[in-house]
């Protein structure tokens, strides 16, 4: 019975909080650039709006490789909610990730096919780091599901400083922020246009939307897990985490992703490394 | 029963082979090569249904089988010797000689014959072998038939050079059939050496200036191997006594002597399964016609490279050998990953990520535990159909098309829409869940997350492997919209091992529980996993292979649904940043004169390219192979 609320929970209400999260987050970015910015409720407008759109399509790989998207967006949140193992659900999450790609690689349009070829860097760039964060949980917990990281007595954080700043390092390029902002950005003013996201158009552009949001709540659920023990640290925790995201995704600009590839495994293996020497030792 | 069954297991392709080479009329020679195939798929079933077994063959015309296999080790060696003479290679000739001196004394003078105990032996890791060899095997013979027409057709040569090339496709089955079956280590040796001379004739087949050059490299290289092996034979004799490779297992626990022969052992294998400093002779392999390449790098050859590590890996279980062994697979396997994203040549992706998929396999036989050993045994299984099937597609691929570059292959789903899309099954299966391959490597990153060093080379080495199958399976698709495409000719020999092949890499990754319960479990000394209701658990993980299947194939459904609705849309041509002519692949420019848009996949030549890198991974992939035999010595 717990599991299919929690089932429920993960299908129905986390795709509510990912699209207020992406509200507050344009609120308060208008905040920071001292501009008023659009209602809260903006993203879900903007959804519904997409699906009333007519449908207008290069190819009908996209369609296929948006709802296989949305599949695993939700498939590996409903896991993390049922406190599954945390590399299958990373591995779920490639599932929607990868086909994402495939969908704008399936488009003969220059900047998608930039856009998909970038993809497959920050990919690149965070999957590593974000595995390894996982072998820190396991070793400090003795295993990788998340049940045990409930029962575990004191937060994670303590124990996993260095592994959290790559996990947040790792989720700034997943979230696809300022600088790590090469492969599609919130606004379509750039060289790229919009990235491989150019060819996903009106109803399929929504879902791949609603699957952002989906990705948005698996990660801050991970952040969550560092300080698993109290509500209020979880909170505090994770409010603090995205109000950095938005604060460097203002004041960074993007840079290119050979710096992002270099400057990224170069500082997160190593720390990782650091912080996993500890754990052994410890 | 089991005589027969070993008779057509291990003679019977070599008795096909003699047909093939002294008939020579094509449609007899498709005839046998057709029957020995469907022979060694049924008969490999029925042995396993048969379970584990020792057994010891009768004479055969009144000879004790060591004797025949003294012989056919001579004779081979002689050929090998010649062909070492004929293609002037010094070192190939010293190996070689090195060979049968040893050989020979050893048989001669130092082995007691009269000692009994059976040279064929069981287990279920055997029976797993069996399995995968004669049925993707000959799934890959069935393909050569009409593959090896067309290329000769090609080739417009004046007397067909077929019979001399399925003679040694059907050999090299046999020889694996007979390798994994021994007990007997003298026998393996033998045919151990079989799989050299079968791929240095297969490489060589089109007798171009190439095709000599890396038939003598393989040659020499996995002469290399054999010399390995027969020292670690004759050692291991010294101390031990035996040849019984179950009373060479069980003796390495003994400690510090048994170790050198088992590091020579595992250094034969590593060398046959091309891992670094050795990959050149599987990539130059290349060369061959494809069924040559998909038979090598699936189902046999570097396949009895890791089978050989597997089989001794209870004797070195934690020692130091064990430890240097994980570090060298899993360095070969970040290595060949980071080669593999520099390649735009489909053939080297492949090979690439053979490389890679062998050094995984082989860092789970160093970690040793019953999780590893389990992931190794999958992989071995799941991997063999997943990379014949890519081989086999991308064969096809490059009979139509002419070319093996993957930026060729752009929009390959408008020319060849059915084997495109089988390749991007092929694809899909080696790298996401819930199939097999993943499976497998969810349990190898588990397993060797203790190990710090060799987990973060897993980690950046999955994710690189990510990258280049991801943007091949793309570009496959990459083309512009039509309502309605049409379905490419195929011969039904083309066709059909290409559906079983991607059948087979479906189902048996959604079977894998039963899989895991019925051939795996029986080999290993505990269960790593519970299995409950599709779930794979332990105290470390849970993979929930059904739910996870059962959402994800309903998600498969629905966007199949949709795209099928989809086409009753609207369509237009891609967005270019400027007015599109009619044919949507290029737009107006200056002087309205149209300017044709192209774009390409990031091959990272200046981080990833092949000539940087090769060098420095050579060198570190010979330190920890060293670090592996003088660690044991």
């Amino acid at each position: 019975m717990r599991g299919v609320i929690l089932v429920i929970i993960g299908v129905v209400a986390a795709p509510l909080l990912g699209g207020l999260i992406a509200g507050v987050d344009r609120r308060l970015t208008a905040w920071f650039q001292s501009r008023y910015g659009p209602p809260v409720w903006q993203p879900f407008f903007d959804v519904a709006k997409l699906f009333a759109k007519e449908r207008l399509l290069v190819n009908t790989w996209q369609v296929f490789c948006a709802y296989i998207y949305i599949t695993a967006a939700m498939l590996s949140v409903v896991l993390f909610f049922l406190q599954s193992d945390l590399l299958l659900i990373l591995f779920v999450q490639a599932v929607g990730a990868i086909f994402l790609v495939i969908g704008a690689f399936s488009t003969t349009s220059p900047f998608s096919q930039v856009g998909a070829n970038r993809e497959l860097i920050q990919i690149l760039t965070y999957e590593p780091l974000i595995v390894l964060v996982f072998v820190g949980i396991y070793l400090a917990t003795g295993s990788f599901k998340i049940s045990e990281v409930y029962s575990h007595t004191s937060p994670l954080l303590k124990s996993l400083p260095l592994l959290y700043i790559v996990l947040c390092y790792a989720l700034t390029i997943k979230l696809r922020k300022s600088p790590f902002d090469f492969s599609t950005s919130h606004h379509a003013h750039q060289e790229l246009v919009k990235g491989f996201l150019t060819e996903y158009s009106g109803p399929y552009l929504a879902l791949v939307e609603i699957g952002h949001w989906y990705e948005v709540v698996l990660i801050l659920g991970l952040c969550s897990l560092f300080w698993a023990t109290s509500w209020t640290g979880i909170i505090v925790l994770v409010g603090l985490t995205y109000l950095c995201e938005i604060l460097i995704d203002n004041v960074m600009a993007r840079m290119t992703w050979r710096w992002m590839l270099g400057s990224v495994w170069t500082m997160g293996l190593s720390m990782s490394f650091v912080n996993l020497i500890w754990l052994h030792g410890g | 029963m089991l005589d027969s069954f070993l008779f057509i297991l291990i003679l019977g392709p070599f008795i096909a082979a003699a047909l093939c080479y002294i008939v020579r009329i094509p449609h007899i020679r498709s005839l046998v090569v057709l029957t020995t195939g469907c022979l060694l798929a049924v008969t490999s079933v029925l042995l396993f249904l048969n379970g584990p077994f020792s057994h010891t063959p009768p004479p055969i015309l009144g000879v004790p089988t060591h004797w025949w296999v003294l012989w056919a080790d001579d004779v081979l060696l002689l050929t090998m010797l010649y062909y070492g003479f004929k293609r002037r290679h010094l070192f190939s000739k010293i190996l070689v000689i090195f060979q049968i001196v040893c050989l020979d004394y050893f048989e001669l003078f130092m082995v007691d014959h009269d000692k009994v105990f059976p040279p064929f032996v069981a287990d279920n890791l055997s029976l797993v072998m069996v399995l995968v060899i004669s049925i993707v095997g000959s799934l890959i013979c069935v393909f050569a038939i009409p593959y090896m027409n067309k290329h000769e057709a090609h080739q417009k040569l004046e007397k067909s050079r077929q019979p001399l090339f399925f003679t040694f496709l059907v050999v090299i089955i046999g020889a694996m059939n007979g390798l994994v079956l021994s007990n007997n280590i003298i026998f393996m040796y033998m045919f151990f050496e079989v799989t050299t001379l079968g791929s240095f004739m297969l490489i060589s087949h089109d007798q171009t200036e190439t095709a000599l050059r890396n038939s003598v490299r393989a040659l020499w290289m996995n002469c290399l191997a054999g010399a390995a092996f027969i020292v670690a034979m004759i050692w291991a004799y010294i101390t031990q006594n035996t040849v019984d490779a179950q009373k060479l297992i069980a003796a390495g626990h003994m400690g510090g002597i048994m170790l050198t022969p088992l590091a020579l052992l595992c250094f034969a294998g590593m060398v046959k399964a091309a891992q670094l400093p050795f990959q050149s002779w599987l990539l130059g392999a290349m060369v061959a016609p494809t069924p040559t390449s998909a038979l090598l790098h699936s189902s046999t050859m570097v396949k009895a490279g890791v089978y050989i590590a597997l089989r001794f890996a209870p004797g070195y279980a934690g020692t130091f050998l064990s430890q240097c062994l994980t570090a060298c697979g899993a360095f070969t396997f970040l290595a060949a990953s980071a080669m593999a994203v520099s390649q735009s040549n489909g053939k080297k992706v492949l090979a690439y990520s053979t490389i890679g998929n062998l050094g995984l396999i082989f860092a789970c036989a160093g970690i040793n535990t019953p999780e590893a050993i389990t992931a190794a045994i999958l992989l071995i299984i799941f991997h063999a159909f997943s990379k014949a099937l890519l081989f086999l597609c991308v064969g096809d691929i490059e009979q139509h098309i002419g070319s093996r570059d993957i930026e060729v292959m752009r929009g390959l789903y408008a020319r060849m829409p059915r084997t495109a899309l089988i390749a991007v099954l092929g694809i899909v299966t080696m790298m996401l869940p819930p199939f097999g391959v993943l499976l497998s490597k969810w349990m190898a990153i588990e397993a060797a997350s203790k190990h710090l060093f060799v987990i973060v080379l897993l980690a950046v080495g999955s994710a690189l492997m990510v990258v280049y199958w991801s943007r091949w399976a793309g570009v496959l698709l990459s083309a512009p919209y039509e309502p309605r495409v049409e379905p490419e000719q195929q011969d039904v020999l083309t066709r059909l091992p290409l559906l079983v092949l991607a059948g087979g890499a479906v189902v048996l990754g959604l079977c894998a529980p039963f899989l895991y319960s019925e051939l795996v479990v029986p080999f290993l000394p505990a269960p790593p996993f519970t299995i409950q209701a599709g779930i794979f658990e332990n105290p470390t993980g849970a993979f929930v292979l059904y739910p996870i299947i059962l959402v994800l194939a309903l998600g498969f459904v629905c966007a199949v649904y949709a795209a099928g609705r989809a086409r009753r849309a609207r369509f237009s041509g891609p967005y270019l940043s400027g007015a599109q002519t009619a044919d949507t692949e290029s737009f107006e420019g200056p002087m309205r004169k149209p300017v044709a848009v192209s774009s390409g996949i990031y091959c990272f030549e200046s981080i990833f390219g092949e000539e940087r890198l090769t060098v420095w991974f050579n060198i570190c992939g010979g330190i920890l192979l060293a670090l592996l035999i003088g660690g044991a010595v």
